[in-house]
């Protein structure tokens, strides 16, 4: 599942676009992902469509896109019905998530086709923009603690769950974003602070066995119903990482 | 950005670095070693002017701060120092995630410098020790500015506890080291335990004067370990005023905690040749129990009622037919319980009798308030926290005598556990729980 790592850069420019690169290929693993679990909605085989839109998801966290780094774009591809004045039955919640709703709460073909639809065009028109994108050269740095920032806040605490209870396989993508994002400016980090790289990078690794450590026979537990002593181990790591790869953006932000 | 300048955990070290984890003196004494300096001088000469000012512009004057409650000692802080029972206090256990012994020890190097650091207190104005300074300008800040730049000490102590768990958790190979009588909690019969409310590794009781200084010490210390110890439970408590004088009243509006045993009385410290590990000499053991109090079913009591099932009189505090809180209830001359029932709960916990004399135990409970019921009563009780030196002989004694006391009726143990509180910090440079290393 796991892809090899991007070659580190050795510039900030370079690093954009190897992250672009990433991306792409990203965007186009999802389009495929969507249009097959468009198809098993469409005829109605609702059992593969939900392991299809997990497939989705996880190559959407896998972007990395964190604190809505892809504009209205982001938030109509992975939006929540929170904040939305007729909430999961808001128009305005359209995308992964609300297919996930709709896919654990009952819904079929009839409801799913058009947010299917939707959603194809939508990630469509991301990739039309993305190489237009402006990305700033902060955004990066930014992520490397943002994307994993975004697991605690959002799939860790059970506010992003639509009805899979999928946090924990959602983390394990976004523990798989933030690596790429690390191994592209890894030679950066470590020229402004030698071996810092491999401190972020251990404790990212051990994150990565705690959320393994959760798996019975390859199947992620249902989140909202994990004992707490399934979950602390991954807040636990989850913690440790955070409060060091928050120095990763500070390295970056320094004038000196 | 300095290259040299240490980064969080740059080198192989778990988060909290050798560096990090070394008690340092308190920035306070750090101050009064270079006093002869002129910093000290310029500090006090500061101080002489602010008092002097007489227009000084009014604005609400901070509360004036509760004293330093020295972190180092024989016994930890927070059992019998400070004499006086601090106002608040935070209840936490925590899973212990450490992998192996060698991080346990760097977990518990980290808390002791917390303790010391916490005590302390700090001034903006006070230098920085280098393991606190940010690693890099323009990173987090070095706390979180809940307590505004200068941190009061507040009379703040931490008290730390580990559980059996600990012990019998393979990869800290501390097997050998374990306390006799440190088993999980017992559960007795009128308990309702909740499992989100019991046991885990390691207990932190904080307490200090203010609730803000509560709240900012979880949070250094939380940060502080982090990835090293999880949170399980956690619940605030609060000591509530003399109302009117003496001991401060709990939650059924009865005066608590009237009768302690002194240190003089040797029930709470470990001592030598007592059949407990040597590293343990000088700990005691913590018992915490969360127990609710049906508070609408008690104030549908008449008093009455209450005052028997307690054994003292609500409005003085005093036991039955006395007249003074301090009053030593007779019970030699009221054999048959006309003046207080045979069982109350004064007399059952304590029957003061030579056989029960060892049983005694200190306690320091605090009463919590902590929201809703699932039947709209208010959840509200007594956090009780008890220090002896024999779980079976002490606690477990005076809780078996307890057994369906008529009160029960109004209460709900449902939380808590049984830990061993660590021996003290005699001196700097040692840490808690050092004896398990040696």
């Amino acid at each position: 599942m796991t892809d090899p790592l991007p070659a580190p850069a050795q510039t900030m420019s370079a690093a954009i676009t190897s992250y672009r690169g990433y991306v792409n290929g990203k965007l186009d693993m999802l389009t495929g992902q969507v249009l097959t679990l468009k198809a098993s909605i469409g005829n109605n085989d609702l059992d593969a469509a939900r392991r299809q839109w997990l497939d989705a998801q996880l190559t959407w966290q896998r972007v990395g896109a964190a604190y809505g780094s892809f504009g209205e774009l982001g938030d109509a591809i992975n939006g929540l019905p929170n904040g939305l004045p007729k909430g999961t039955s808001d128009p305005g919640f359209t995308g992964l998530h609300r297919i996930e709703f709709g896919l654990y709460n009952g819904q079929g073909p009839g409801q799913l086709t058009p947010v299917a639809a939707t959603l194809l065009a939508d990630i469509d028109k991301l990739r039309g923009q993305l190489n237009a994108l402006t990305i700033d050269p902060t955004d990066l740095p930014i992520r490397c603690h943002e994307i994993l920032e975004d697991s605690l806040r959002d799939n860790l605490s059970g506010n992003n769950d639509q009805g899979s209870g999928m946090a924990l396989a959602l983390t394990a993508a976004d523990v798989d974003g933030t690596r790429v994002v690390l191994a592209i400016l890894g030679a950066m980090i470590n020229r402004l602070h030698p071996g810092y790289a491999a401190t972020v990078s251990t404790s990212v690794d051990r994150l990565a066995n705690a959320l393994a450590g959760t798996r019975t026979d390859g199947q992620w537990p249902v989140y909202r119903t994990a004992a707490l002593s399934v979950r602390q181990p991954v807040t636990g790591a989850l913690g440790a990482a955070l409060e060091l790869l928050a120095f990763v953006p500070v390295l970056f932000s320094s004038d000196d | 950005m300095t290259a040299n300048t240490p980064l969080p955990g740059a080198d192989d070290a778990p988060a909290a670095s050798t560096a990090e984890a070394k008690p340092h003196p308190g920035r306070r004494s750090f101050l009064i070693g270079a006093g002869s300096g002129a910093a000290a001088t310029a500090l006090a000469a500061t101080g002489a002017f602010a008092a002097n000012q007489p227009d000084a512009p009014t604005t609400t004057a901070a509360p004036t701060s509760s004293p330093e409650v020295p972190f180092h000692g024989a016994n930890q802080a927070g059992v019998y120092r400070p004499a006086a029972q601090q106002r608040q206090a935070c209840f936490v256990s925590f899973r212990v995630l450490a992998r192996d012994q060698s991080e346990l020890k760097t977990l518990l190097q980290s808390l002791t410098a917390q303790g010391a650091k916490l005590a302390a207190g700090l001034r903006a104005s006070d230098p920085v020790p280098s393991e606190d300074l940010p690693a890099i300008a323009g990173g987090p800040p070095v706390n979180s500015g809940v307590l505004g730049d200068d941190v009061p000490p507040d009379s703040f102590t931490m008290t730390v506890g580990l559980s059996a768990g600990v012990f019998d958790n393979p990869a800290y190979k501390l097997a050998g080291k374990k306390p006799k009588g440190l088993t999980e909690m017992t559960v007795f019969p009128n308990d309702t335990p909740d499992p989100a409310w019991t046991g885990g590794d390691l207990l932190l009781q904080l307490c200090a004067d203010s609730t803000d200084m509560i709240h900012y010490s979880l949070r250094e210390i939380t940060k502080a370990t982090r990835g090293a110890l999880a949170l399980q439970w956690r619940i605030n408590g609060f000591h509530s005023a003399p109302r009117p004088t003496g001991s401060p009243r709990n939650l059924f509006g009865y005066k608590d905690g009237i009768v302690n045993p002194a240190a003089d009385d040797q029930l709470v410290w470990i001592e030598k040749g007592a059949g407990q590990p040597d590293w343990a000499v000088g700990g005691t053991f913590i018992v915490v129990r969360l127990i609710r109090m049906l508070v609408e079913f008690w104030d549908r009591v008449g008093l009455g009622e209450q005052d028997g099932m307690i054994g003292r009189h609500r409005v003085s505090g005093a036991p039955l037919g006395g007249t003074a809180e301090t009053d030593t209830p007779d019970y030699a001359h009221d054999p048959n319980g006309d003046t207080i029932p045979l069982d109350a709960h004064i007399r059952l916990a304590n029957p003061r009798t030579k056989a029960t004399d060892r049983s005694r135990l200190l306690r320091r409970g605090y009463n919590y308030d902590l929201g809703v019921d699932l039947n709209g009563n208010m959840q509200a009780g007594l956090i009780f926290a008890s220090y002896q030196r024999d779980i079976q002989k002490q606690f477990e004694a005076t809780q078996l005598r307890l057994v369906d006391e008529p009160m029960t009726d109004y209460i709900e143990p449902f939380g808590g556990g049984y830990f061993i509180g660590l021996p003290g910090v005699a001196k700097a440079g040692g840490f808690l729980g050092e004896g398990l290393f040696a």
